[in-house]
């Protein structure tokens, strides 16, 4: 393993280190899911504006069609991931809780233009032009990025193509490509970059073209030996170097990716940009070089259906919108100890009441918890131990923020820097008392008075 | 002797009369004008202090109808006759006025809500509204209390899962609506002693709302059609247009709508009219219990 040459230390300050659990589907290749009988595409997926059905009831679509438009500065259009016809819109329930109408396609009785091994080649697969990238010029990597509707597929779900955008105020002379995957459990990064770098790779050159990046690194984890080898023999010669980082969580956050490999900062509320950084998910990064190479919107992604109370963990290539039941029963169902199904990882993944909900351009797995996994513990109260604070990556003091929150102290939840919270959870995830502290002060983020 | 008592007292005179030359003159100088009207309201008004008109207090209130021309009608605990009185001090005359008092969108007990889940993180409904799946509607009342704890009146309690205003002790200041994370709890003129409400808000396709809900409006429309004018649609979910309500001819069509309405989401609300006491005036009712403060400690004789 050569010796990176990134000038961050490799870590961030604190942090957590969760039982790993990626034993379950760490082995597992990418499999395509068999094509469903229908797809509720929820209208809004991403950070920002929802978008605008354009869908009539029993209208025709192909796959790849584009089904919502974006008309707001931050928001993503959808595309639809089957060949069939539309029905009468539902209202569907998010695993995050957010309510919303949902399109909704039933396949054709046809087979799918693109199934099987076919989909997965046309998707990932396949020859990337690592060397002849220089052809795609900068406006047009970004307009085929808005255009295909990629979001951030980390979690978040942050519109990419304004992270792609030049600023002549605050140039971009780094791009970082997130392959981290620090949150317990999920391996479809890790899978991603196993088996297809080429794309990533491809992504991440494409995304420096467009911010006029000059350097680009790979932050992967070393719990990941096989992704970190597989990256360096494919990136030889393309000027994409490897940082290996230490395994901890939050090591992919964004910013602690980026204080870990460039050593840069940026405040409280402030965007990686302001530093001259662009912070990419791998699997975002297959999907730009998927949108500008081939011309395809993001309407597949990998899903892992993973954890102790599923039983047969995957790695699945799916179609968003298909319900997460379609994808438990495919993975041969819950095992009968099973408790609590995550959407995400278990860390800051949202645990779902109705598994029926659809898999949006941001579920990056589906963690089934069984009863001996889970801590069934009550509240107390908060012991001044300080352990939330040893952990906080962001350097706060969550039980002051949260304990403020839910009394309402909304100057003393300010003054303790109650936005620059990241929610992370690793305070929840080690507080001996129990307390709902990650979820205290969500609430205080929503209930405070706005300046 | 006499000297010096006379030295002290002529001294004790001179400052007496020196002070009382600058109170004198500082009396007339610093003069502020204080507007009578002010005290007047301000003696008027209950001194709850509750905010519900929208001022800081009462005495901000009283000064904003004084100096700032306020509406004289905005006090929600003192209703119609401190608004008489108010105007008679101000010397306006008003228009009829009615108290708003809240209504709570929702009808549905525990056993009403579907698709309901464990959860046992923070008890609010606040935080409760941030993850999803603690129960299958999402338009609908969590029932963790918000409302309750924001009552500074004990008004306002939830019953099996449901929010039940105490109308006799509601002044209708309207914290409830304020702090109500899904918006469920709206202030309406009470128009009547008892208002007819649609007791949901679940805006979704009737096919939805039945998957979440035993007794949501399913959005059939049958109340826009019966009684045209009071009822309209919005999303999916009836509305009543509280403009046009009429509390002397409403009955007429509500007797049809109530008929009609294929669910339980429309309701009367208020306090029990004459009619509804007299309907229960022969119901043997529960013998009072009072409560028995006295304990052992009260009888044991002091021994300290």
């Amino acid at each position: 393993m050569s010796v990176s040459t990134a000038p961050g230390s490799g870590t961030f300050p604190c942090g957590v280190h969760p039982p790993e659990g990626k034993s379950f589907a760490k082995d597992c290749p990418i499999e395509v899911l068999p094509t469903p009988k229908q797809v509720r595409i929820a209208t809004q997926q991403n950070v920002g504006a929802p978008c605008e059905g354009l869908l009539k009831p029993r209208q025709e679509v192909t796959a790849g069609e584009q089904i919502g438009s974006a008309e707001a500065f931050i928001s993503a259009p959808l595309h639809s991931p089957l060949t069939g016809a539309a029905a009468m819109a539902q209202a569907v329930t998010l695993a995050n809780g957010r309510h919303m109408q949902a399109m909704v396609i039933n396949a054709s009785e046809e087979p799918q233009p693109l199934e099987g091994q076919a989909l997965l080649d046309d998707v990932y697969g396949g020859d990337w032009p690592l060397g002849a990238l220089e052809q795609y010029a900068p406006e047009q990597i970004v307009d085929a990025v808005k255009t295909a509707g990629i979001v951030g597929q980390g979690g978040a779900a942050f519109p990419t193509y304004v992270k792609l955008l030049r600023n002549d105020e605050k140039p971009i002379d780094t791009v970082v490509l997130n392959g981290c995957e620090c949150e317990p459990y999920l391996t479809a990064d890790y899978r991603l970059m196993v088996e297809f770098p080429q794309p990533i790779l491809a992504g991440a050159i494409l995304a420096a073209r467009a911010t006029g990046a000059s350097k680009i690194y790979v932050g992967i984890e070393d719990n990941k030996p096989l992704a970190i080898e597989t990256l360096q023999a494919a990136a030889a010669g393309t000027g994409v170097e490897i940082a290996v980082l230490k395994t901890k969580y939050p090591q992919g956050s964004e910013k602690q990716t980026m204080y870990a490999i460039t050593g840069r900062e940026a405040g409280p509320g402030k965007l990686p940009s302001e530093v001259g950084c662009c912070v990419i998910n791998v699997a975002t990064a297959a999907a730009i070089a998927r949108a500008v190479v081939r011309n395809k919107p993001l309407t597949h992604r990998v899903v892992t259906v993973t954890g102790g109370g599923i039983k047969e963990p995957k790695n699945l290539l799916v179609p968003v919108g298909v319900s997460c039941q379609v994808l438990i029963n495919y993975c041969g169902g819950l095992t009968d100890d099973a408790e609590r199904v995550i959407s995400g990882g278990p860390m800051m993944g949202f645990t779902m009441g109705n598994i029926d909900s659809p898999v949006t351009k941001g579920t990056s797995g589906l963690t089934v918890l069984r009863t001996s996994d889970l801590a069934h513990t009550t509240e107390t109260n908060c012991v001044r131990c300080g352990r939330c604070v040893d952990v906080c990556p962001m350097g706060l003091v969550p039980t002051r923020i949260a304990l403020a929150s839910r009394n309402q102290l909304w100057d003393l939840a300010k003054q303790y820097h109650i936005l620059a919270c990241v929610e992370c959870g690793c305070c929840s995830y080690t507080c001996p008392a129990a307390l709902p502290l990650v979820q205290l002060i969500r609430m205080g983020k929503v209930s405070m008075p706005r300046d | 002797m006499m000297m010096t008592i006379g030295l002290a007292a002529g001294v004790m005179l001179a400052l007496a009369l020196f002070m009382t030359t600058i109170l004198g003159w500082a009396n007339k100088a610093l003069h502020v004008e204080v507007d009578v009207r002010i005290e007047k309201i301000n003696e008027a008004l209950p001194g709850a202090n509750c905010g519900g008109c929208g001022f800081i207090g009462c005495g901000d209130y009283a000064e904003a109808v004084v100096e700032a021309g306020a509406a004289v009608t905005l006090c929600p605990v003192g209703g119609s006759a401190l608004a008489d009185e108010i105007a008679g001090i101000m010397g306006v005359t008003i228009e009829e006025s009615y108290p708003y008092r809240p209504v709570v969108h929702c009808v549905a007990h525990y056993s009403d809500k579907l698709g309901k889940h464990h959860y046992d993180s923070e008890t609010t409904c606040t935080a409760a509204n941030l993850v999803g799946g603690v129960q299958g509607c999402t338009y609908g009342c969590l029932a963790f209390g918000d409302c309750v704890t924001s009552c500074k009146f004990d008004a306002i309690h939830v019953v099996d899962g449901k929010v039940e205003v105490d109308y006799d002790k509601c002044v209708g200041c309207g914290a409830c609506d304020t702090i109500c994370p899904r918006n469920v709890i709206h202030m309406v003129p009470f128009k009547a002693s008892k208002m007819w409400v649609v007791a949901c808000s679940n805006a979704d396709f009737g096919k939805d709302v039945k998957a979440v809900c035993k007794a949501g409006c399913m959005g059939c429309k049958l109340c826009e059609k019966f009684a045209e004018g009071i009822f309209e649609m919005e999303g999916h979910v009836a509305k009543i247009n509280y403009e046009n309500y009429e509390p002397e001819t409403v009955e007429e069509a509500m007797e049809l709508v109530i008929k009609k309405c294929p669910t339980k989401a429309i309701v009367e609300v208020g306090n029990p009219t004459e009619a509804d006491l007299e309907a229960v005036k022969d119901e043997e009712l529960p013998s009072v219990i009072t409560a028995d403060f006295e304990t052992t400690v009260d009888k044991t004789e002091w021994q300290g």
